[in-house]
This record gives structure tokens, C-alpha cells and sequence, in this order.
């Protein structure tokens, strides 16, 4: 059995979090670029631009194009916020080394990690750059 | 629960006047699957194509699927299992409670209507996808989704089928079956396979740091899986078989190049329905199949048995 990791603590509990569920998902831009090479500009941009609802921007104090962190129990990366109509509370974003980094190995004896609806933190860079 | 009642995508084209799609999302993922099976096709027993086809979309959000469904159902995140649960009781006429449904995020009514398509179809089918496989409850959310669908053979004729990925995957799963009996999640290290999945899948292995050794053909876990199971793959020698320098060729020891299945190396690829395609090469290659390195470092380890004899676990089966 895996150990899960306590999330990490915050050094600076006034830094505005917000709890969202992240949803890594696929797109067909993400196919084709993982064909033409995972080391383009374009694939690492479209694994790292996170859909959010414009209620959760405004939550966040972001706006598009702004970088964030997104935490979870197992780990952290940063994204770019976009506005798009996905539900509230929702995020997403199309799987890619980014979203590694924040999956956990445990696979609750099915040999599949859970790949969507982790609870995750949000916390915009600028805050932490502060 | 268990089994899966299943046709083929030539039946699915001929015969389906009802489709659901159920935690996946076609038009980005799967593209060629509306033209060429589910909507569009004009059909011996769907003339009309399109205009003879319901299409049914449920999904915790709105995608660019949503558009060509004729119906969007928009369940509430991780209410899978509860609202296939709910229907098989509503199918049944049993009882259940408006405030049960709410939870789903969907209304009595709502259901009841789709019920009511559902049985009246000629020929049904459930496409599901890793909206309803890879979320919290995974193999027993797809349990529920092909128990209602064998249920639904009570009324009408009525099938699952799930939405595979990309590459060659479903046949990965069939040769694996018909090698071994078990599709994935098999250690063959007594000499004869054992399935047990959480124990010998690939990700818990590399988690646990069972494995001394990684030898990974046409996959990038380097990309995919998680972090802790990235990290063993750079600390074990691994060897990587792809046709691109990927992520995991980064982390590895040996990267061998390989031509590209389907277009410069021929070989058998199986449809998301399990029906295998000959696949010709269009194009040729410098570089090897994957299916001749494999057989040249088999070749050049039988030259060696001395390389085998000193390992207390292994045993003649398997060289």
C-alpha cells in the first residue's frame, strides 16, 4: 500500500486558495501534436492551459494568460488560465507531463490511478512570487 | 456483474437507431467514429441515416460532442455509478426517490424520458469512455453501465461497447486473452501466468519498486503515468522501444529507434471492437519493426544461457 503524502503545508496561510476539481481530459490538438513531437512549443502549451469557469477566475483574481499552481496531495505544476464555459468548479486541462506530477500511484487494487476529478489547490503565482 | 453483451461496429453502422455515449467525447477523441459508424452512415437498415438515429450524450460537461447529440444529460462529477444504478431501477419499475435522482444532478422526469427511448429502440448501444472508467469507482462504474445493458435485453436488443485509446490497445488486451486467459495485470515470473490487478499491473509495480528492470515498446509512461512510477523507470535500466525520442526515451538507458506500425511496419491492429486489421505499410523505413528487435534480442539471449542460470526465480518456462 502506498503512503499518501499530507498535503503540503502552506507557509503563508492569508495566500488565496481556491479548492476546484481538476478533470485532465483529451483533445484532438493534443493527439496531433503528441505525433508530431512532445517536444513542441504547441504540446506543452496546450498540456499546460487549464479551462476554467469565469466565476473561478474571478474567485482566483486571475485572468487569462495568468500562471497558476495547482496542488494536490501528491504534488504540484504550474498552468495558464483560460476562460472557457465549463461547469463551476470545475477545471480542466489535456493530460501531459504536467498532470503526472500531480497523479498518485495508488490504484486502489484496479492497476489504474485515478486520472479525473482530483480535488486540487489553486493558488495564483503571483501570490507566491510576493 | 460481469460479461459484456457486445456487437461489432458493422452493426453498430446497419442496425443502431439508439446511441448513447457515456463519459467520452467523440468529436475530439475519436473523430472518424460519427461518420463512419454512429450518425451519419446510410444504412441497409437506417436509410435515412442521421434522421433514423437518436443520439444521447451524458458527460459532466458540455462538449463539442454535445452538439451532435440529440440529447445532453449532464451528470453531476463521480454520480456515475449512482445514476446507472438508478436507471437499472427505473427500467425495472421500481421506485425511486425524486431527492435519489437530484443527487445525480439530473431530474425524475429527464429519465424517465430517456427510459422511455431506450426501450423503444430497435437496436441500442452504449459507447462509454474514460469519463466514466477513470473517475472515482473506475471498473465497477463500467460494471454498472454493461449490467444495464444486458438488463436492457429484457425490452429490446440492446449493447456496450467501451471507447478505447489510441494506438493499438485493444489489441494488446486481445493477445494478452488468448495468450494467457487474462487480459492485463499478469506476471508470468512462476512460469505460468497469475492475474491480480493492483498487484501486477504496471503502475504498481513500478510504485512499489518491484521491478529491477523496465523494457517498454511503443508507450510513453514517462508522459502518462504517475510520478512515483516515472521515478522508479529513471532509477531501474530501462529500454525503449518507439519510433520518437519521448519523454520515457529521456529517462531511459537504450532508446532503439522503430518504424512506425501501420505506416512503414505491417502487422495486425484491432478495432475498438476487437476486429483485427491487416495493416499495410505505405511508406518504408529505415529503421526496424518493433517485432524484429524484439526477436533479435530474444535470438541473441538464447545464445546466452549462461546469462539466465544464476537468477534463483527463474525456471526453464520461461527462456
Amino acid at each position: 500500500m502506498v503512503q499518501k503524502r499530507q498535503l503540503p503545508i502552506n507557509e503563508r496561510p492569508s495566500m488565496p486558495t481556491v479548492r476546484l476539481m481538476l478533470n485532465p481530459m483529451r483533445t484532438a490538438k493534443q493527439g496531433v501534436n503528441v505525433n508530431i513531437g512532445k517536444d513542441g512549443d504547441e504540446y506543452k502549451q496546450i498540456t499546460t492551459t487549464l479551462l476554467v469557469h469565469q466565476d473561478d477566475m474571478a474567485a482566483l483574481g486571475v485572468e487569462d494568460g495568468a500562471a497558476v499552481l495547482v496542488r494536490t496531495e501528491h504534488g504540484e505544476a504550474e498552468f495558464i488560465c483560460k476562460t472557457d464555459k465549463v461547469p463551476p468548479g470545475l477545471i480542466f486541462v489535456p493530460y501531459g507531463p504536467p498532470t503526472c506530477q500531480l497523479m498518485g500511484g495508488d490504484t486502489d487494487g484496479t492497476g489504474m490511478p485515478t486520472s479525473k476529478g482530483w480535488d486540487v489547490d489553486v493558488i495564483p503565482c503571483s501570490e507566491l512570487d510576493r | 456483474m460481469g460479461g459484456k453483451v457486445t456487437c461489432t461496429l458493422g452493426e453498430v453502422k446497419n442496425r443502431a437507431d439508439f446511441i448513447v455515449y457515456w463519459g467520452g467525447n467523440p468529436a475530439e477523441c475519436h473523430p472518424r467514429h460519427f461518420t463512419k459508424y454512429t450518425l451519419m452512415q446510410k444504412s441497409k437498415f437506417l436509410p435515412r441515416g442521421r434522421k433514423d438515429r437518436t443520439v444521447v450524450l451524458v458527460d459532466i460537461r458540455e462538449t463539442k460532442s454535445a452538439k451532435a447529440a440529440d440529447h445532453f444529460l449532464q451528470v453531476r462529477p463521480g454520480k456515475d455509478f449512482e445514476l446507472l444504478t438508478i436507471l437499472r431501477a427505473l427500467i425495472k419499475d421500481q421506485k425511486v426517490s425524486e431527492e435519489q435522482v437530484a443527487e445525480t444532478g439530473l431530474s425524475l422526469e429527464v429519465l424517465k424520458d430517456l427510459i422511455e427511448k431506450m426501450k423503444a429502440a430497435k437496436f441500442g448501444v452504449m459507447f462509454f469512455g474514460m469519463g466514466l472508467s477513470m473517475t472515482r469507482g473506475k471498473h465497477m462504474n463500467a460494471a454498472a453501465l454493461l449490467t444495464l445493458a444486458a438488463e436492457m435485453n429484457a425490452f429490446t436488443k440492446f449493447v456496450a461497447m467501451p471507447m478505447r485509446g489510441h494506438g493499438n490497445v485493444t489489441g494488446a488486451d486481445v493477445i494478452m486473452r488468448w495468450q494467457t486467459g487474462y487480459p492485463f495485470g499478469i506476471s508470468l515470473n512462476r512460469g505460468y501466468p497469475r492475474y491480480n490487478p493492483g498487484e501486477f499491473s504496471t503502475v504498481d509495480v513500478l510504485v512499489r519498486g518491484d521491478t529491477d528492470c523496465a523494457f517498454i515498446i511503443g508507450a510513453d509512461p514517462g508522459a502518462t503515468m504517475p510520478k512515483p512510477a516515472i521515478d522508479h523507470l529513471a532509477k531501474v535500466p530501462t529500454i525503449v522501444l518507439d519510433p520518437h525520442v519521448t519523454h520515457t526515451s529521456r529517462l531511459s538507458r537504450v532508446h532503439i529507434t522503430t518504424a512506425p506500425a501501420g505506416i512503414a511496419a505491417p502487422g495486425t491492429g484491432y478495432r475498438m471492437d476487437e476486429v483485427p486489421m491487416p495493416l499495410k505499410p505505405a511508406l518504408q523505413s529505415p529503421y526496424p519493426s518493433d517485432e524484429e528487435v524484439v526477436r533479435r534480442i530474444r535470438e541473441t539471449i538464447a545464445l546466452r544461457p549462461d546469462w539466465m542460470t544464476n537468477q534463483p526465480q527463474m525456471i526453464e518456462a520461461q527462456i
